[in-house]
């Protein structure tokens, strides 16, 4: 018995040596010592985490895209539209439209919390004035343990003047799920199916849909830290709006470029409208007859978070 | 029983080594840069670090992400724009101190820390002196150091309204706490 204890005590006194000696090895080699393994092992590699920046602006040219407004802040949106560059209304004389406002969004989008967005606005076209509802369901994590995002939205629209045959004539509504994916640093893209009920058709032409579904896609490709390409293009499915009847699918061509604070898009667009509920219902300009317009957004955010004070730990 | 002591004694030298080592999993860091507008500043709690009062060996890593701007947009570009955080998801400290500290007596002690400092994936041999407290046997260190951003390769562009200074001060404070067992999985 005696001998078993000397023998089981002289093992783990010599174990315990050769542990400290590997140890001390191992620090002359230099890089990997144990306190290195130490800090590794504590340091965990956090890769479920949200991926950020798909989209810098809550708004691309025609689409809102699954970026939401963070908890407390207040984004100001203003966008404009203006002219036709070509046709007789555009060229030098109204400098390629310039003298000629289309349709004028002034709007606001306050986050409730990071994920829940209400937003209000008006649009000169119809003096649709609308508010909405957006809701994060889904962020694209970095492991891909969710390879998208996912944003809800939901708008109501109402045409507060004109003579319509009753209030409800005067509202639309409009559905939207934004499918959102950051592909790598530079590009992120997103495809939405939508839904809009107009009460009154738009425009109120005999045969035209009330309802009808739309798709649309949209890319962002970033060119420098602050500059960014955006296209966008819509699609409403409606037997009605086709080309043989004037209609065309909206489609712009942007620049983005975000200062902190502020992003800037300076873009071309066919589409007159604004509003996705105006422009997917209503768009009757075409690129081929010079109907395309230079447009601007001007979007600001506000926060309303409070600053923290450093502590040292005591 | 005299061999069960001896046994026992021998047994606690192997965890001897674990007693110099200590880590601490709440790193404080708080990342301030002032600015013609509005001053910039991030607090971060997750960082981890390792002290080995044998050896000197200091060693910290701070999760990036971690750093909470007041502003959630501010944070946004000090991760996309500035820092890279997807590529670059640490910032990590592995050093030694130059002095040896007395861990028994209770005191504040200054310290120079030489190492390697690593943002932004560029790694930088640094100097930085601090604080080291002990107190009832707790060990703290705290620490207020400038980083160049061009020494990290980290670009300040000329656009933004949010302008960063050029250099930034990061204070680091942290309690540590005496590892346990010598098992580094837990």
């Amino acid at each position: 018995m005696k001998r078993i204890f000397i023998a089981f005590t002289l093992l783990a006194l010599a174990t315990g040596l050769k542990a400290q000696q590997t140890d001390t090895s191992k620090k002359a080699g230099g890089k990997t010592s144990s306190t290195d393994s130490l800090l590794n092992s504590m340091s965990s590699d956090d890769k479920h985490q949200d991926v950020i920046g798909a989209f810098k602006a809550t708004r691309l040219i025609l689409s809102p895209t699954t970026t939401t407004v963070k908890k407390n802040n207040l984004n100001f949106l203003v966008i404009h539209r203006f002219g036709d560059i070509g046709t007789p209304t555009g060229g030098a004389r109204t400098l390629f439209g310039l003298d000629a406002v289309n349709d004028v969004y002034i709007g606001f989008e306050y986050g409730l919390s990071d994920n829940l967005n209400v937003d209000f606005g008006r649009n000169t076209i119809g003096q649709l004035i609308e508010v909405g509802l957006k809701y994060a369901v889904l962020h694209q994590k970095m492991d891909d343990s969710s390879p998208i995002a996912i944003t809800f939205l939901g708008e109501y629209g109402v045409r507060p003047y004109g003579s319509f045959s009753s209030y409800s004539a005067r509202n639309s509504y409009l559905g939207q799920a934004i499918i959102s994916r950051k592909f790598t640093s530079a590009l992120s893209l997103q495809v939405s199916p939508i839904y809009v009920y107009d009460n009154t058709a738009i425009p109120d032409i005999a045969g035209n849909d009330k309802g009808f579904f739309a798709l649309s896609g949209a890319l962002r490709y970033k060119v420098t830290k602050h500059m960014s390409l955006v296209v966008d293009y819509e699609h409403p499915f409606s037997s009605f709006r086709t080309g043989a009847n004037g209609f065309s699918d909206p489609l712009g061509f942007g620049i983005e470029v975000e200062t902190g604070g502020h992003v800037f898009t300076l873009n071309i667009s066919n589409a007159r409208a604004i509003s996705e509920i105006n422009s997917l219902s209503n768009t009757q300009a075409d690129y081929g007859r010079g109907q395309f317009r230079i447009g601007f957004t001007i979007s600001r955010m506000f926060d309303f978070n409070h600053h923290e004070k450093w502590k040292d730990n005591k | 029983m005299k061999h069960i002591l001896l046994f026992l004694l021998a047994w606690t030298t192997i965890h001897q080594a674990g007693q110099d080592t200590y880590v601490c999993k709440n790193v404080k860091v708080n990342m301030y840069s002032s600015a013609p507008i509005e001053d910039i500043e991030a607090n971060s709690t997750t960082g981890v670090s390792v002290y080995n009062s044998g050896t000197g060996e200091l060693e910290f890593s701070i999760p990036v992400r971690s750093l909470h701007f007041p502003k959630s947009l501010m944070e946004e570009h000090f991760n996309e724009n500035y820092i890279e955080s997807d590529k670059f998801p640490k910032a990590t400290f592995k050093g030694k101190i130059q002095e040896h500290v007395d861990l028994t007596k209770d005191g504040s002690y200054p310290v120079t820390v030489t190492g390697d400092f690593q943002v932004h994936g560029v790694t930088q041999t640094r100097t930085i002196t601090g604080n080291l407290k002990i107190s009832g046997g707790v060990v703290t260190m705290t620490s207020e150091f400038m980083v160049k951003c061009a020494d990290h390769h980290i670009d300040i562009p000329q656009i933004v309204f949010h302008h960063i200074a050029e250099s930034i001060r990061i204070r680091v404070s942290a309690t540590y706490t005496a590892l346990k067992n010598n098992n580094p999985s837990k």
